[in-house]
C-alpha cells in the first residue's frame, strides 16, 4: 500500500468536514426538535442487528443492501442496519407492545453494500417519523404534512410531492389476471413507463387487458390524472376507485395548508410496491436528480414481531439534505482568551461559554484564526476587547 | 420554472437520424451541429438545449439529472440497466437488431463458451437464460477478430445488414432483442418540471406517430 491510497475512503463512504458538520448537526437538532414537537418519541436503535429482524418485511433489496457479518457469540447473522425503519417497526410492535397510535422518530447513520442511487451515499444519514396504530387517511396526511415541514426547516422551496397508491395498480392487476411471468414483465416495463416495453409484455393478453394495463403508463401528472383514472376503472377495475378517492382526500388536504407544493399524481409509481400497502409519496425539489424524502404506508410489517400494526412513515437522508444548504460562513467571532489559571479568569470564561460564546485558550501566544475578540485584564477585571492584530501577528 | 431544460442526444449514426426528427417536432439546433466543435447547442425551442455526447454517456447524464432528457438505444439501456429512467417513448430510428454470431458451421463444443462483447451484462444473462457458462470477454470493437484469432467462440453485437460479419467468414445465430432508439427521461425531473417535460414528449411522440401513418 502506497501513501496514495492510505487515505483513501471506500467509494460512496465520506467524511464531513468541519463547516459541512456545523450545518449537518445544527439541521439534525432542528429536525429531531421539530419532530419533538409534533410528539414524535425519538429511538436509537442499535447499529447491528441479527438478519431475522433487520431483513423483515421491507422486500428482497434490502438484504442486498446490507452488510452482513457472522456473530462469534451466537454465531448467527448480524447485519449492519440499511434502513432503520424495520428497526422501530420491532420497537413499535415487541418492545414497547403499546396499543393505540404510537409516533417514533430517529436519526442514524446507515451502510450500503451498493448506493441506492447513482449519486447517493454508502452511508446516509437516515432520519425519519414512523406513525403506528392507525389505519386512516388522517395518518398519511400528518405523515406528509410533517415531511413537507421537515423539508421547509432545511430551507428547501419549490418542492413538489409525488403521491400514489399501490391499490391502483393492485386493482388493476387483479382485474387482468396474468401470467406470474407476464406480470414480472409489465411490472418491469410499467417503472420504466416504457410503452413500447410494455407492448411487447402484453403481446398475448386480450386486446382488453391490454388497454386497461396500457392506460397506467399515461396516468402521471396532475389532477387531470384522478378524473381520467375513475373514468377508464369505473367499470373494469373497481377497487381501484378506492385508491383514487383517497388519493384526491389526501392531495386536497395538503394543497389547503400548502398551496405552493406542486403535487404530481403518479398512478403506476410501484417504489416499494412489495412491501407498501396504501398511500406512497415521494418530495423532489427541481436540479435534484432523486427525490429527497419518500415513505407511504407498510401496514402489518410488525406482524413477524407478534403485533400486526397498521403503519405510515417517512425517511430522508440528511446528507443529501445538508449538500443541497448553503456552506456556513467561517466561524469568525470567537474569543480567545490568554493561557491562565487565573481563578478570575476561568470563571469569566464559564459565564461567557454559557452564554453562548466561543472561548479558545490561546496556546504558544498565537490565538487561534476564529478569533476576532480577546480577553485582557483591566483594572482587575477580565474584559471581553477588539483582538489585538498586532499582537496576532507577532 | 426558468432554468432549462437538457435533451442529450448520442452522436454518431444515430445523430444523423435523430436530427430529422426532431427538426419534424419543431426541435431544431440554432447552428450546424456538424460543423461546430461545441457540446452544448441552443435550439428553436425556448429553454430547450441540447448536448451530444457518447450513447454509452447519456443514460448516466440523464441519471444523474445532469440532462433531464436523452435518446439513447435501446442495446445500452439493456446493457446498462433502466434505474431512475422512464423511457417513454420508441424513436423508431436506428434500426437494428442485437445478436449472436460465430464462425461460419460452428459448433458447440465444450461445457463453456467464451464470448467477446461489449454488452457483457446482456450476453451474461442471454447465455444464463439458454443455461449455458459464457466466458465473457469485453472488447471495445471489431468484434468479428476475436473468434478469428482464437480470443472468443462467439460474439455478442449490434448487427445491421449482416455483411461484415460475412467479410469475416461468420455468420448470425440468434437475435437478442431488436434494438432501436429510445427516448428517456430522468423520473425525478419528470416530477420536479412535469409540463415543460412533458410537452417536449408530446412533441416529439406526435413527430414518430407522424412518421408512422
Amino acid at each position: 500500500m502506497t501513501s496514495v491510497d492510505r487515505w483513501q475512503l471506500p467509494d460512496g463512504v465520506e467524511e464531513v468536514l468541519p463547516q459541512q458538520a456545523a450545518a449537518a448537526e445544527r439541521l439534525r437538532r432542528q429536525l429531531l426538535d421539530l419532530f419533538r414537537s409534533w410528539g414524535y418519541q425519538l429511538v436509537i436503535p442499535p447499529l447491528v442487528e441479527f438478519t431475522e429482524s433487520l431483513l423483515i418485511g421491507l422486500g428482497a433489496d434490502l438484504d442486498l443492501l446490507t452488510f452482513k457479518m457472522t456473530d462469534q457469540l451466537s454465531g448467527r447473522t448480524l447485519g449492519v442496519r440499511a434502513d432503520m425503519t424495520p428497526q422501530v417497526a420491532r420497537i413499535d410492535a415487541h418492545s414497547l407492545a403499546q396499543s393505540g397510535v404510537t409516533r417514533l422518530c430517529y436519526a442514524g447513520s446507515t451502510l450500503h453494500t451498493r448506493a441506492r442511487t447513482p449519486t447517493g451515499s454508502r452511508s446516509p444519514i437516515q432520519l425519519g417519523a414512523e406513525l403506528y396504530g392507525d389505519d386512516s387517511l388522517a395518518a398519511d396526511v400528518e405523515i406528509i404534512r410533517l415531511m413537507l415541514a421537515t423539508l421547509a426547516s432545511a430551507g428547501l422551496s419549490e418542492i413538489t410531492l409525488d403521491l400514489g397508491h399501490v391499490g391502483v395498480y393492485g386493482a388493476v392487476l387483479e382485474a387482468a389476471g396474468l401470467e406470474p411471468e407476464q406480470e414480472e414483465a409489465v411490472f418491469d416495463a410499467l417503472q420504466r413507463k416504457s410503452l413500447p416495453d410494455l407492448e411487447l409484455a402484453l403481446v398475448d393478453a386480450d386486446a382488453d387487458t391490454r388497454e386497461l394495463i396500457v392506460s397506467l403508463v399515461e396516468l402521471h401528472g396532475d389532477d387531470s390524472v384522478l378524473a381520467r383514472a375513475r373514468e377508464l376503472f369505473s367499470a373494469r377495475a373497481p377497487q381501484a376507485l378506492a385508491a383514487i378517492d383517497a388519493l384526491q382526500d389526501v392531495a386536497t388536504d395538503i394543497c389547503r395548508n400548502r398551496p405552493d407544493v406542486a403535487i404530481y399524481f403518479d398512478l403506476a409509481e410501484l417504489r416499494g410496491y412489495h412491501y407498501h400497502t396504501g398511500m406512497v409519496f415521494a418530495a423532489y425539489v427541481p436540479g435534484h436528480g432523486q427525490a429527497l424524502a419518500n415513505g407511504g404506508r407498510y401496514n402489518d410489517v410488525g406482524k413477524v414481531f407478534g403485533r400486526a400494526r397498521p403503519a405510515t412513515g417517512f425517511a430522508t437522508d440528511l446528507k443529501a439534505l445538508m449538500a443541497l444548504l448553503p456552506a456556513e460562513e467561517t466561524g469568525r467571532g470567537a474569543i480567545s482568551m490568554p493561557d491562565s489559571d487565573d481563578p478570575a479568569l476561568l470563571d469569566r470564561v464559564a459565564a461567557l461559554r454559557s452564554a453562548g460564546e466561543v472561548v479558545i485558550n490561546c496556546l504558544a501566544g498565537v490565538p487561534d484564526p476564529r478569533c476576532d475578540r480577546e480577553l485582557a485584564e483591566r483594572d482587575g477585571q477580565w474584559q471581553v476587547q477588539a483582538l489585538n492584530t498586532d499582537q496576532a501577528a507577532s | 420554472m426558468s432554468r432549462p431544460l437538457t435533451l442529450a442526444l448520442t452522436k454518431g449514426r444515430i445523430l444523423k437520424e435523430t436530427l430529422p426528427l426532431l427538426a419534424q417536432a419543431g426541435i431544431e439546433p440554432l447552428e450546424d451541429v456538424s460543423a461546430s466543435r461545441k457540446l452544448v447547442f441552443e435550439t428553436t425551442v425556448p429553454g430547450l438545449q441540447l448536448v451530444i455526447i457518447r450513447g454509452t454517456d447519456v443514460p448516466t447524464y440523464v441519471r444523474h439529472g445532469a440532462a433531464d432528457l436523452g435518446v439513447v438505444g435501446k442495446d445500452i439501456l439493456l446493457e446498462q440497466g433502466a434505474d431512475g429512467l422512464y423511457e417513454p417513448l420508441d424513436l423508431n430510428i436506428a434500426r437494428c437488431r442485437l445478436m449472436t454470431a460465430g464462425p461460419v458451421g460452428w459448433q458447440r463444443g465444450g461445457a463453456r463458451v467464451r464470448v467477446a462483447t461489449k454488452f457483457v451484462n446482456v450476453a451474461r444473462r442471454h447465455f444464463a437464460r439458454q443455461g449455458l457458462h459464457a466466458e465473457v470477454i469485453k472488447l471495445y470493437g471489431a468484434m468479428e477478430l476475436a473468434p478469428m484469432m482464437d480470443l472468443a467462440d462467439l460474439i455478442v453485437d449490434i448487427v445491421d445488414t449482416g455483411n461484415t460479419l460475412r467479410a469475416n467468414g461468420m455468420e448470425p445465430l440468434e437475435e437478442i432483442a431488436s434494438i432501436s432508439s429510445r427516448l428517456v427521461v430522468n423520473k425525478a425531473a419528470m416530477r420536479a418540471q412535469h409540463g415543460p417535460i412533458q410537452k417536449v414528449v408530446d412533441r416529439i411522440a406526435a413527430a414518430v406517430a407522424a412518421r408512422a401513418a
